[in-house]
């Protein structure tokens, strides 16, 4: 999220891609809602279903799944047809827009409407407003990103904002919502497979920082992986693990996965759940660690090998959490655990302490720096500030530097001191933003609340884009153009990240040599915090000024591409807009694309599925379930269906019916009649967790823990679909057949 | 000049969003049988572009409250602040009061006349009951008593989008008021978050 939820009350328009803030974000809706009534905000909502959110828009477009890029490419046509673009915005600040402006040329709104299935007078009147009313905000969430296009779609949307000028501005910005407690956070450590914490990669350089700050030898990490290749490689993901046990598709590893750990984790909400449940049987050993009985041990057949861990919830532990806008919130302990439940640290510390590297794992938190070295400085640790601490003092590259748990902690006792709209402290917390958003360059830093604004100081949470991929490309200049000076910035115009040897000559600066010394050799890892001291004494970002790329040559598509999906209802448009070839090795497994695309589904497939999320639950609905007054709001799973597809199919409201996927998979869901679908699509919501493909699984729950409601999950039949970059599965844009049970 | 206040509450369709915080808090917080509804959200039109609207229903503590005039024993009562309450003591369940009622307000418990939630069961506005104040009775029969306790009823202290307001009916009408004056007027938020969420 580039701005912040309040930020968006200063709006003038917004628009929501594959997002259904209103069900999903509640509370941040109430920003939204207030962007209309106090700032004429026109709500525009892209989505293949008319959603509750869609229910307060000014205008709705009903767009098939999985092509949100033509749509895009669709608003740009008449954006550069018309000239609304901001030309001065663009040739300071963004790399090659003229490649897109050539793409765009060619989706006039007839080809975008043959493709889109969005008529042209929508497409044009949804164009005029968001672009002739500025600033205005773009948000999606996984009805965007959860397609093989994913990375594109991701990719576009800044693009569309762009060009519009609507990048760094309050009331603009790219606004992705995170659909869970402390996702942000998550990902920030990079709990993922493919990445150090801190998004720092998995190079040697990398490690060999973590090693130092860790207090450990780095060839004693080394040591710990089967090869010292294997510490540079990508592991499985969330999405395809399960091919690691099953191996159905080619695994590189040495050996199949044997033993699954599953902590905070709703096992069901991403696709194939059927395979899910086959890759469970198979392993040798499953231990779920959940405050709720977690559906991995329920769906399974294992009859041996499965162990629950109680742990604890937010409410019986303490700490800070990252919020969707990347603030951070310090969290109080409010009970102490229940019965036997252990918190995750505790868990995870008694893990370590058996497998004998326990001294290790803690060792970073009773390190400090000195001289620009991190060093051991005391002798025990106090959970969770060390944490905090040891947080700060690494992470650089999103500038977590500031976060230090007594900051965090002032903001929690004086919340009410902050404003919601521009998260300015007011009285003692002057001059700090509520949460710190980072970039928290320093320790006197005061957050962020929006990214990329150069119309602010830096020491006010200004900064330009980040200067990542150097300095020229092919012969052109990736650094920001004159006119993108930073506010109050010493340096004019663009610049590239800050360098132990560049720095004296980029901010015209002499630093003794004694600080010299114990500076790091860049920004990113400096832990003497010198580069970060003088680039703010300099007004400017320690990351560099550069121009955001709308053409990317790392990418398989150098500048988005629309793609159908890999089940798409128009294989005559999979022939002329096909998509990627198979992949190989793709997170230690192949993946297909192609090879599933060549096949023309639809003609046994005919209907479009696509997934998403109801109000009264979240994710695979471990916790919501549980909660009567919650489960009794919508007690059994269902599909979605209008009148006029059911009747085809001699189905009525209320009717049992059996969903099946291209995979052989199949689901037996009740049939709700609603117009918020058209007919040549159904919608199932992915809560539910319990039956597979008919067969009540709950004598698998302990002994009075069968939640108050139990069904089949809807990402059994999602269909086969990974992204080509982040590998998330394609659960929004899928094809189905149907029939009366 | 008023003496007492006179409580209302008040839905603001263009906010309210089907979210049904309202009905979990109350059900939760009087620990309700599932399937008593003392608040409802109702949807209509359901899924039909540019028609769906939705609204919380509950109580609207009428002034000249249908119940309280058909009640065929009395059970009910008017307090000074316009709080519409019942006795279920004196209660027999016959049902008039939901003729009468134009909101669907009175709910009959299914455990039958005797059981824990009693005969007919409502929307107290949280301010419990006939029972004194704070007893397990009247927490058992009614359920919580903010209002005592100098606090917002939990529907609208929980509503995500404060589509759901209540107290003095001035106070309503003040912040209906304000939010009017501010439309098309831009953000603004002079205040800390304590005041943000008006």
């Amino acid at each position: 999220m580039t701005n912040h939820l309040g930020d968006i009350q200063n709006s003038k328009a917004i628009i929501i891609f594959g997002a259904n803030p209103a069900v999903n974000h509640p509370v941040g809706f109430k920003h939204i809602l207030k962007a209309k009534e106090r700032n004429n905000a026109v709500l525009i909502v892209v989505d293949p279903r008319y959603t509750k959110t869609a229910a307060k828009a000014d205008l709705y477009v009903r767009i098939r799944p999985g092509t949100d890029i033509p749509f895009m490419y669709g608003m740009l046509h008449l954006i550069f047809k018309y000239g609304w673009e901001d030309e001065e915005y663009i040739k300071n600040r963004v790399f090659r827009m003229d490649y897109i402006k050539k793409e765009a040329k060619k989706w006039t709104p007839e080809k975008v409407a043959d493709v889109t299935g969005v008529p042209t007078d929508v497409l044009i009147q949804v164009t005029r407003a968001y672009a002739s009313n500025k600033p205005g905000t773009l948000l999606w969430a996984m009805g965007l990103t959860q397609h093989s296009i994913g990375s594109s779609n991701t990719r576009m949307a800044p693009i569309l904002q762009l060009a519009l000028g609507n990048m760094g501005k309050f009331g603009g910005g790219c606004n992705i919502l995170r659909g869970h407690d402390n996702v942000q956070g998550a990902t920030d450590m990079c709990c993922l497979s493919h990445s150090l914490p801190g998004y720092y990669g998995l190079s040697e350089g990398s490690w060999k920082y973590f090693a130092h700050n860790w207090g450990v030898d780095f060839k004693w990490l080394q040591n710990r992986f089967a090869t010292p290749k294997m510490m540079h490689t990508k592991g499985f993901t969330l999405s395809k693990w399960w091919q690691g046990v099953l191996q159905e598709e080619k695994i590189y590893q040495p050996t199949p996965i044997k033993a699954l750990w599953v902590q905070g984790n709703g096992i069901t909400s991403v696709a194939q759940t059927a395979k899910v449940q086959q890759a469970l049987d198979k392993l040798d050993l499953l231990v779920v660690a959940e405050p709720f009985a977690n559906e991995a041990a329920v769906i399974t057949n294992k009859t041996d090998n499965v162990y629950i861990l109680p742990t604890t919830t937010q409410f019986e532990d303490e700490g800070s959490v990252t919020a969707t806008n990347r603030t951070a919130q310090w969290r109080s302990k409010v009970i102490d655990p229940l019965y036997e439940s252990k918190t995750d640290e505790e868990i995870m510390f008694t893990f370590a302490k058996k497998f004998g590297f326990y001294d290790e794992f803690v060792r970073g938190m009773m390190m400090g720096v000195r001289n620009g070295k991190a060093v051991k400085v005391k002798d025990t640790f106090k959970w969770p500030e060390d944490a905090t601490r040891e947080i700060a003092r690494i992470i650089k590259t999103i500038g977590l530097t500031g976060w230090t748990p007594e900051r965090l902690k002032k903001h929690q006792e004086n919340w009410h001191m902050f404003d919601e709209v521009t998260l300015k402290g007011i009285g003692p917390m002057k001059g700090e933003y509520y949460g710190l958003p980072w970039p928290c360059w320093t320790e006197y830093h005061s957050g962020s609340p929006v990214l990329y604004n150069i119309g602010i100081p830096v020491m006010e949470g200004g900064m330009g884009f980040r200067a990542r991929f150097g300095t020229e490309y092919e012969g052109e200049n990736l650094l920001a153009g004159p006119f993108a000076t930073i506010k109050g910035a010493k340096v004019k115009g663009g610049y590239p990240e800050l360098t132990k040897e560049n720095i004296e000559k980029v901010l015209g600066i002499k630093i003794p040599a004694r600080e010299k010394a114990i500076m790091g050799k860049n920004w990113k890892v400096d832990l003497s915090g010198l580069i970060a001291k003088y680039a703010l004494q300099a007004g400017v970002a320690p990351y560099g000024n550069a121009k955001a790329r709308a053409y990317v040559w790392t990418f398989p598509d150098k500048i988005p591409m629309h793609r159908e999906p890999l089940h798409t209802p128009r294989y005559d448009l999979a022939k002329i807009y096909p998509t990627y070839p198979d992949k190989k090795d793709q997170y230690r497994v192949d993946t297909k694309f192609i090879s599933i695309q060549k096949k023309d589904w639809a003609k046994d497939f005919p209907i479009i599925l696509t997934t998403g999320r109801l109000v009264m639950y979240s994710g695979a609905g471990l916790i919501e379930r549980n909660s009567k007054y919650l489960a009794a709001l919508e007690p059994e799973m269902f599909a979605d269906i209008n009148p006029a597809l059911a009747y085809k199919y001699g189905i009525r409201d209320g009717d049992m019916i059996w969903i099946h996927s291209p995979e052989g998979a199949k689901i037996k869901v009740k049939a709700r009649f609603t117009y918020s679908v058209s007919p040549d699509r159904i919608f199932l919501p992915f809560h539910f967790a319990g039956i597979m493909e008919g067969k009540n699984m709950s004598k698998n729950y302990p002994e009075g823990l069968i939640p108050y409601a139990i069904g089949e999950s809807g990402n059994t039949v999602a269909n086969y679909g990974y992204d080509i970059v982040t590998q998330i599965p394609e659960t929004k844009a899928g094809l189905v057949r149907i029939e009366k049970a | 000049m008023y003496e007492y206040a006179r409580m209302k509450f008040y839905c603001d369709e263009d906010r309210c969003i089907d979210c049904h915080g309202c009905e979990v808090a109350c059900s939760d917080a009087n620990e309700l049988p599932v399937g008593i509804h003392r608040r409802k959200v109702i949807t209509l039109n359901e899924g039909i572009e540019g028609k769906e609207f939705s609204v919380s229903i509950a109580c609207m503590h009428c002034t000249d409250a249908p119940c309280f005039q058909v009640c065929p024993v009395e059970c009910f009562y008017i307090r000074e602040d316009g709080i519409v309450l019942h006795d279920k003591d004196k209660c027999i369940g016959c049902g008039y009061c939901l003729y009468a009622c134009p909101f669907g307000a009175p709910q009959f418990p299914r455990d039958g006349a005797f059981g824990i939630r009693g005969v007919m069961d409502k929307c107290t506005m949280c301010a419990g009951g006939p029972a004194p104040t704070f007893s397990i009775k009247e927490r058992e029969l009614y359920g919580q008593n903010r209002i005592a306790e100098g606090k917002v009823p939990m529907c609208a202290a929980i509503c995500s989008t404060n589509a759901l307001i209540v107290g003095d009916a001035a106070h309503v009408a003040a912040i209906k008021r304000a939010r009017d004056a501010a439309k098309g007027k831009g953000a603004m938020t002079p205040y800390g978050w304590d005041q943000a969420y008006k």
